[in-house]
């Protein structure tokens, strides 16, 4: 052969075998092409891979979106958003209360006051129903202890490490009052009743003199006069079984409490159950967790995933360790291959992960509420916000999440069916109310006014979002409907700056005291949204006479040189929250140093007050009310411009469906109904695919 | 020639060690702390964080983090911040993947390139060769991810087809034949945008070496002797004009990491130039620093084999 036709022949060759194996795979209308198992597997896209799949170590999205298939916790929340028993089948919250006897002071009637004087005292009062004690169970007297504790000590010098100390603590008696519900003001009731002894304790009368002088600071942490230690009792549901077989019982959640906050597993979620005191079972189906304080929003994190201790436990993972030939004391959860091949009680079952590129499950036959229709789910990892469309287009993936000024033109296609929802957070400017001109409301009000807000939600956001006037997500009952978001009224902002001292000079530049009012506004690089908002928002400030400039920092620079250290006059941010009342670490005022969350400096004593009040709070409609209290107050005193919230919109393939089992065993086609939030997913065990889309009665478009 | 080969080594060594060094202290200059958590989470403290910095040994004074991380590197114990997994067990799996798309957008290049630069130079100054030339330029000029971009969405818009990843996704259940099929496939795409500006280069050169081979004296010599010109041309002006390009099989070599970051990026595929990438964006130090450190091998060792293969094929600098 010649060398000229080889040199014809390669190019042709190799071209004909390349194009021709088109013809081999499947498209977006035939997906059974070669497969039809295609219809049994549901298959989603993620922008970024999951880290660890354990859901007491995981604190990324992605580890925990597979994370909530595989595990289940012991509550969840319904469509309407209240809770709902999975791994728990009922809960009772309670509270068990401590009051201190102290024996120095004495009854108005002169006797001396003793545990069990003061308790017949009080059982009086509860026999006549004496309101203050209406919730109150039983009252016991608990006698003088000694009480061990470990107490860490303030560094000599600064860089040092925190050393702990073990204290024996003298502990004087006490009266344990069990209460039928939690209330926070119940020892403000009790200091009525018993004419001001409540208020008259102080918390550091059972330490030695000696400690005293040592632990002053720590005293009331140490001995309190008072304590509220909210209980809650789950009952847990029986007959449960893990992936491998083994039966879940009360011991697996107790195990999990303990792997997170065991401190060398390091588990990032330490903080959300840093107040629970202690967690016992009672029984193989009943576990009991005290809470050292009262902290409403703890019951939420009961959502976590539950462990299975049989392969986790001490003992399993020194087996493990010499398996593996590693040393068994320096191996710890995070090291167990577990978190790569996690084993739940969950509707899916882990198969297998290859990093950045896929994880598989599948379907949990023996799952309690019967398995779900899909056989398998796969999650797979497409880091390019383009290509994942380019995959949903060629129904290689079954869900796509549209950008903003694609939700028009998709909303169209017959192809799809759609769902939307407001996100869970809000876009604000956050103004450093330790700097000169924000310390007056009426210049945070005018800079407030003079934003066209409802201009950025269409121009920026392709009308994909909403305003807001507050704090709080919008979809919850905490959010005050009736609160108006600020009007754009760039004359009256005008109005309101002269009122605060402002004038035109002869440049047209707005001063006070011969000083212009000049600010600079920075945001985050890498958030176009962000930068648009900067942008705009100088440009209206500017019309005003205001010199204002604009800065955008690279991601980590932005919050450790800037956020963290309070260096900035005004910022673009955006919060995402959770579904609770708790705004305490965004608003209180013991949260404005270095690193914490308040880095505006909001200092109000009211909406202090509210804050500690929300959170200690567990009636839902006492704390709704307060939370509704708190967003007025915050609406009113506008240390953030509260701009938008952003509306997203899913996309699935509308070959998805909701096929239901009917009573006399036949199945059926159903709708899909949207939760409060707007996602579809939560009947995702009841979803199947069918070779060609369905006619069901349609489900409720937003 | 051993001595030859000995020093050269040895003097690729001392840059390797450099380059370990800089691309250890580079990574430390950037903003930023590496760590499995989000610094932003609400309810952490910073003592909690400094807890975590010193799990990993980020406390560590520079020199002592730098003699570890080649230790482990090297003993293989080294792992990702990421996903804990070993290093370089990492490296070689994602090696392997990107492999095929390096191997077919080799094989597309030199199959199109030769004949496409042979035929411009024999039709030089022809409609033909305009043309080509007119394309070729806008072919290089042309950014390669914008190109990948247009390319699959034309594909994926007209025929309704998946063209991401190793091959079309959640399609196990397929047979043999419909499986290799559906890998060749998803070859096409981005190898052949891969390719398209080696294509465009290489044939630059070959055309302008096979211009200057064809005006050579022994070219004439051979067409005055009345072979055909077929005979002159590919047997006796194309092999001296191949020529240069044999070392070029060495410069190759890195390419296997380089070359493949943004079609691996756009084009979903599990290739090392992706996980290069990602750990990047995640800040996965010890990936990040190993990847570095297997290009610096990478390209050395390519020098080193384009050195050598010049002495095999050119008698002239034999020595």
């Amino acid at each position: 052969m010649s060398a000229k036709t080889v040199l014809i022949l390669a190019p042709t060759l190799v071209s004909v075998f390349l194009v021709q194996s088109y013809f081999w795979v499947p498209t977006f209308d035939d997906q059974v092409r070669g497969d039809p198992d295609r219809l049994t597997r549901y298959i989603e896209s993620s922008i970024g891979d999951a880290s660890i799949l354990n859901p007491t170590l995981s604190a990324d999205s992605a580890s925990s979106e597979i994370g909530g298939l595989v595990f289940e916790g012991l509550i969840d929340r319904n469509r309407d958003l209240s809770f709902r028993g999975r791994l728990a089948e009922s809960w009772r919250i309670f509270e068990e209360a401590y009051l201190a006897v102290d024996e120095t002071q004495r009854f108005p009637d002169g006797t001396p006051v003793g545990a069990e004087a003061l308790r017949r005292r009080l059982e009086g009062a509860r026999a006549a129903n004496h309101p203050s004690l209406k919730l109150v169970e039983r009252i016991d007297v608990e006698p003088a202890t000694r009480v061990v504790e470990q107490v860490e000590e303030k560094p000599a010098a600064k860089g040092e490490p925190a050393k702990t100390a073990e204290v024996t603590l003298r502990r004087p008696p006490r009266l344990k009052f069990v209460l039928r519900e939690v209330d926070q003001d119940f020892f403000t009731k009790l200091d009525r009743l018993l004419d001001g002894y409540v208020g008259r304790l102080r918390p550091a009368r059972g330490l030695d003199p000696a400690l005293a002088a040592r632990l002053k600071e720590r005293a009331a942490e140490l001995l309190p006069a008072t304590e509220h230690n909210p209980v809650i009792l789950f009952q847990l549901r029986q007959g449960v079984r893990f992936h491998d077989g083994h039966a879940f019982d009360a011991g697996d959640v107790k195990f999990t409490y303990e792997t997170i906050v065991d401190p060398r597993n390091l588990s990032p979620r330490v903080p959300d159950f840093e107040p629970v005191k202690s967690v016992e079972t009672e029984g193989p189906s009943a576990v009991r967790v005290t809470y050292k304080r009262l902290f409403q929003p703890g019951f939420e994190s009961w959502g976590m995933g539950i462990l299975p201790e049989h392969r986790l436990s001490p003992d399993a993972l020194r087996a493990e360790a010499r398996a593996l030939g590693r040393d068994p004391n320096r191996f710890a959860v995070r090291d167990s291959q577990f978190n790569r091949n996690p084993i739940g009680t969950g509707p899916f079952r882990f198969v297998e992960w290859k990093t950045d590129q896929y994880i598989r499950l599948a379907r949990n036959d023996g799952y309690w509420e019967g398995p779900p229709n899909f056989r398998e789910y796969l999650y797979r990892i497409i880091p390019d916000p383009l290509t994942t469309e380019l995959t949903f287009y060629a129904g290689t993936t079954d869900e796509y999440t549209a950008q903003p000024h694609q939700v028009e033109r998709l909303r169209q296609d017959p192809r799809f069916m759609q769902f939307s929802g407001l996100a869970l957070g809000y876009t604000y400017i956050g103004y450093n109310l330790r700097r000169t001109p924000f310390r007056d409301v009426r210049v945070r009000m005018a800079l407030g006014m003079a934003i066209n807000a409802q201009e950025i939600i269409s121009y920026v956001l392709y009308g994909q979002a909403e305003r807001t006037s507050g704090p709080y997500p919008k979809q919850t009952d905490f959010y005050d409907p009736t609160v108006q978001p600020l009007p754009y009224d760039p004359k009256g902002a005008l109005r309101l700056l002269e009122e605060a001292g402002y004038r035109k000079n002869g440049e047209g530049w707005l001063e006070k005291d011969g000083k212009p009012l000049a600010f600079t506004l920075i945001t985050n690089s890498g958030n176009d949204i962000r930068r648009a908002v900067m942008a705009i928002a100088q440009n209206a400030w500017r019309r005003l006479g205001i010199k204002v400039e604009t800065l955008s920092l690279e991601w980590a620079v932005f919050i450790s040189e800037r956020v963290n250290k309070a260096d900035f006059d005004a910022l673009v941010l955006g919060w995402s929250m959770g579904l609770d009342a708790d705004i305490y670490q965004i608003f209180h005022s013991s949260q404005t140093g270095p690193f914490q969350l308040n880095f505006v400096d909001y200092r109000n004593p009211a909406a202090d007050e509210l804050l500690v009040r929300i959170r200690q709070e567990y009636d839902p409609a006492r704390q709704v009310a307060m939370a509704r209290e708190l967003h007025r107050l915050i609406a009113r005193e506008q240390p953030y411009t509260f701009l938008f919230v952003g509306k997203w919109t899913a996309l699935f393939d509308r070959k998805i469906t909701r096929q239901v089992r009917n009573p006399d065993g036949s199945l059926r086609y159903a709708a899909i109904v949207p939760t409060k939030l707007g996602s579809p997913k939560f009947d995702f065990n009841q979803w199947i695919k069918v070779p060609r889309p369905v006619d069901t009665p349609v489900h409720a478009a937003q | 020639m051993l001595a030859f080969l000995l020093r050269t080594v040895w003097k690729k060594l001392w840059t390797l060690f450099f380059v370990s060094l800089i691309s250890f202290g580079v990574v430390y200059l950037a903003p930023g702390q590496p760590s499995q958590i989000d610094p932003m989470n609400p309810r952490f403290t910073p003592q909690q964080l400094e807890r975590y910095r010193k799990a990993f040994g980020l406390d560590q004074p520079l020199h002592v983090q730098y003699a570890r991380f080649y230790t482990q590197l090297v003993t293989g114990e080294l792992r990702s911040f990421k996903d804990n997994q070993p290093v370089l067990g990492k490296i070689v799996e994602r090696t392997l993947n990107s492999l095929p798309l390096f191997l077919v957008g080799t094989v597309l290049v030199w199959c199109y390139a030769f004949p496409l630069g042979i035929a411009t130079a024999v039709k030089r100054n022809t409609l033909f060769d305009r043309y080509t030339t007119v394309l070729v330029f806008a072919l290089i000029s042309i950014p390669g991810f914008y190109l990948a971009y247009l390319a699959m969405i034309f594909v994926v818009d007209t025929f309704r087809v998946d063209v991401i990843g190793l091959r079309t996704f959640g399609r196990e259940g397929a047979g043999w034949l419909y499986g290799a099929m559906d890998r060749t496939w998803h070859l096409v795409l981005p190898s052949l945008l891969g390719a398209v500006a080696g294509i465009a280069v290489l044939s630059r050169y070959v055309r302008s070496q096979m211009l200057e081979v064809i005006s050579a004296d022994y070219v004439r010599t051979a067409r005055s002797r009345g072979l055909d010109e077929d005979q002159v041309l590919y047997r006796h002006a194309l092999r001296n004009g191949l020529l240069p390009f044999v070392t070029m099989l060495g410069l190759l070599i890195p390419g296997l990491i380089g070359g493949s970051v943004i079609f691996e990026t756009i084009f979903a595929w599990p290739g090392i130039g992706r996980l290069g990438y990602e750990a990047i964006l995640s800040r996965d130090y010890p990936v990040v620093i190993a990847l570095n450190f297997v290009a610096a091998v990478l390209t050395l060792s390519g020098t080193l084999l384009s050195d050598v293969l010049y002495m095999v094929v050119d008698p002239r600098i034999r020595l």
